[in-house]
């Protein structure tokens, strides 16, 4: 298969948070918004004059005062934001929108204010934290409802005059729907038997989507699909098996490459910063302001181990098997950062249900948020590759 | 006659297997690796292949397959399989009754249960240090200023062990080099040591599926006092095999090969 037109760009592009991109953006005088998990809803942080920019630390080595502020026993990805920002990776943000769901990842974005980060470079930064529910009952969507808007919209109001109104949402609502779609579209092909795409592409593709200025990422966005309804894959399929990439925050494509270059073509992802769930589009019902409908949307489709309600339990575990036979995988790899305190339990239980209800073979990896032990990862990865593949030949799969 | 060669580069020993193409071992050996992971498989495979009068170099194996850290790095390899699987696959051929296996290996122990078939139903790895593996028992018969066989004869003599805390080798061989320090009796500070190995080994051995009995392989099966104390703590019979059990992984890998060669043919 030819390489992508833009594969060498979009990996470019996600070398450093602080892209050309978003220096054009920030040119262009937009308010650069951070935010690291999917409670945050993005269309939120995408009102006109505004981007989101989902937070990344690539290329961290050493997160030594990171780890001094919050000890070893926190999740590497959290103090690699909290290192970064230290370093200065963040400086060009005009706020950070926080939510306690992790309390390790809250307890980094507080210490931007304890330390004082970013605000040496702006005044006007601020740092906004929603309380996330842990149920999915109406009261808990009012709740969630008020707390974006007191927040994330007062507050941008506020301090920026960002235009809040019904319309400026009903907009940004427009423009998140047309980028998922496109996102969504893309991603359908590893549904086919021999796609014209690989795993490893489309993670840098919804990554590029979830790191970059949405109207400036789109037109490449576009071009791109349009490249893979005419990409001519090889004859054979290149892939062994098929797997879902599911559990929690993985922003590295080299971990999808890794598994696939064991033979497993990442059909699915569903993990934190990956599109399933996080590129559907937000529909307003009847009845519904836009604010309302965007607090339904993100607590319906949020697939989270911290909420604790049965039918979202039970939902998350139904929602991956439904994704195995939507994308014909073969199994499931549950990855998990070391230290997570909701995927920790999750990925046990989920590993469970999968090989014990559904039939389907699941391996569990925990992992770092740089991973340095690639020949140990790539071992289980080919070992998990064979087994499902000799499974898939007796045709127990 | 036609021969299947198997090479397992591990972090601390290569291992070669040639199987004729009736599943016969023809010859095998065991070499300390070297750095260069590629040189350590080619000294290996030409050590067995000057066993075999009919061979006179790699090309005239009908198939051959690598395993091991360095498998990759095997230059004559037709393809290559993770050691995981060839340890499933060499144990299954030498005793098709075995369920579930414990590798203990040079830098990392694995767990794995085996299918009827000699396919790899489940795995656990433990891959994060050290601590039960083939450099943590090096490390503490440094201490002893022992070679690895007389440190296993020391442990079995004694009459009860020293737990040993820690679980870091680092920490572990200063809390051993204290222990002897403070005149404790050598082979009950060894018979902790072995204990502790062994407990390690449980977590590894339950997510393997082990029930009535277990398999070592890897270098460290060869160790009796860890054998006793794997038996004493995981309450189940250690099964021992016919085979040396550090040849597993490249004479699964023979026996892949052997598989896929045949087939090819």
């Amino acid at each position: 298969m030819r390489d992508l037109k833009h594969r060498v760009y979009f990996e470019s592009l996600l070398s450093d948070v602080k892209n050309g991109l978003v220096d054009e953006a920030l040119a262009d005088g937009k308010l650069a918004l951070g935010y690291s998990c999917y409670y945050v809803p993005e269309v939120l942080l995408n009102l006109s004059g505004c981007f989101s920019v989902r937070m990344r630390a690539p290329g961290i080595t050493d997160i030594s005062i990171a780890t001094y502020y919050m000890s070893e026993k926190t999740c590497m990805y959290s103090r690699s934001i909290l290192e970064r920002a230290i370093e200065g990776g963040y400086n060009f943000f005009d706020a950070l929108i926080s939510t306690e769901t992790c309390g390790m990842m809250h307890r980094s974005h507080e210490y931007f204010e304890m330390l004082n980060l970013v605000k040496e470079f702006n005044e006007k930064f601020f740092v906004s934290h929603i309380d996330s529910p842990f149920v999915t009952k109406d009261y808990a969507v009012k709740h969630y409802e008020r707390q974006l808007r007191n927040h994330v919209l007062t507050k941008l109001s506020d301090v920026y005059s960002v235009d809040v109104s019904d319309e400026a949402l009903l907009a940004a609502i427009e423009k998140h729907n047309e980028l998922c779609r496109v996102v969504s579209e893309i991603g359908a092909y590893r549904k086919l038997e021999n796609p014209p795409i690989t795993g490893y592409e489309f993670h840098l593709i919804e990554l590029v989507s979830e790191c970059c200025p949405h109207d400036l990422i789109l037109p490449y966005l576009k071009e791109t699909l349009e490249e893979i309804k005419t990409r001519k894959p090889d004859e054979k399929p290149w892939y062994r098996v098929r797997v879902v990439l599911a559990g929690g925050e993985n922003d590295d494509p080299d971990f999808t490459k890794l598994i696939e270059d064991a033979g497993a073509f990442v059909v699915a992802d569903r993990y934190c910063f990956g599109s399933l769930p996080g590129r559907e589009e937000i529909i307003i019902k009847e009845g519904e302001t836009p604010l309302s409908a965007i607090a339904r949307h993100y607590i319906e489709t949020n697939q989270c181990p911290r909420f604790m309600n049965p039918e979202k339990v039970h939902g998350r575990k139904a929602y991956l098997k439904q994704l195995a036979e939507e994308y014909r995988a073969d199994g499931l790899i549950v990855q998990q950062m070391k230290f997570c305190e909701y995927w920790e339990y999750e990925r046990m239980y989920c590993q469970h249900v999968m090989e014990e209800e559904y039939g389907l073979s699941c391996m569990g990896i925990e992992k770092e948020y740089v991973n340095t032990s690639v020949g140990q990862l790539r071992t289980r990865f080919q070992a998990f590759t064979e087994a499902l593949e000799i499974k898939k030949l007796s045709g127990e799969v | 006659m036609k021969y299947f060669g198997g090479c397992d580069v591990g972090s601390t020993y290569t291992k070669a297997v040639i199987l004729d193409e009736n599943g016969k071992i023809a010859a095998s050996t065991i070499q300390r690796s070297r750095m260069n992971a590629s040189e350590s498989s080619q000294k290996a495979m030409e050590d067995c292949i000057s066993q075999v009068p009919e061979l006179k170099s790699a090309k005239d194996l009908s198939y051959i397959i690598g395993t091991g850290y360095g498998r990759n790095r095997v230059p004559f390899a037709d393809e290559n399989v993770s050691e995981i699987s060839c340890h499933a696959m060499g144990v299954h051929i030498v005793d098709p009754s075995v369920k579930a296996v414990i590798d203990i290996g040079g830098q990392d122990v694995k767990g794995i249960a085996v299918a009827p078939d000699g396919t790899v139903k489940n795995f656990a790895m433990n891959d994060k240090c050290a601590a039960g593996t083939g450099r943590f028992y090096e490390a503490m018969a440094r201490s002893f200023e022992m070679s690895l066989e007389e440190f296993s004869s020391l442990s079995l003599k004694a009459k009860t062990a020293i737990p040993i805390t820690a679980q870091c080798t680092v920490f572990a061989e200063s809390e051993v080099i204290a222990l002897v320090g403070e005149g404790k009796a050598p082979e009950e500070i060894a018979a902790g040591i072995q204990m502790a190995v062994a407990r390690r080994c449980f977590v590894m051995a339950k997510k393997a599926g082990a029930v009535n009995s277990i398999t070592l392989t890897g270098g460290c099966a060869k160790n009796e006092g860890l054998k006793k104390a794997i038996e004493k703590v995981l309450k189940i019979k250690v099964t021992e095999l016919s085979e040396d059990p550090q040849l597993m992984g490249a004479l699964g890998a023979a026996e892949f090969a052997r598989r896929k060669g045949g087939a090819r043919a």
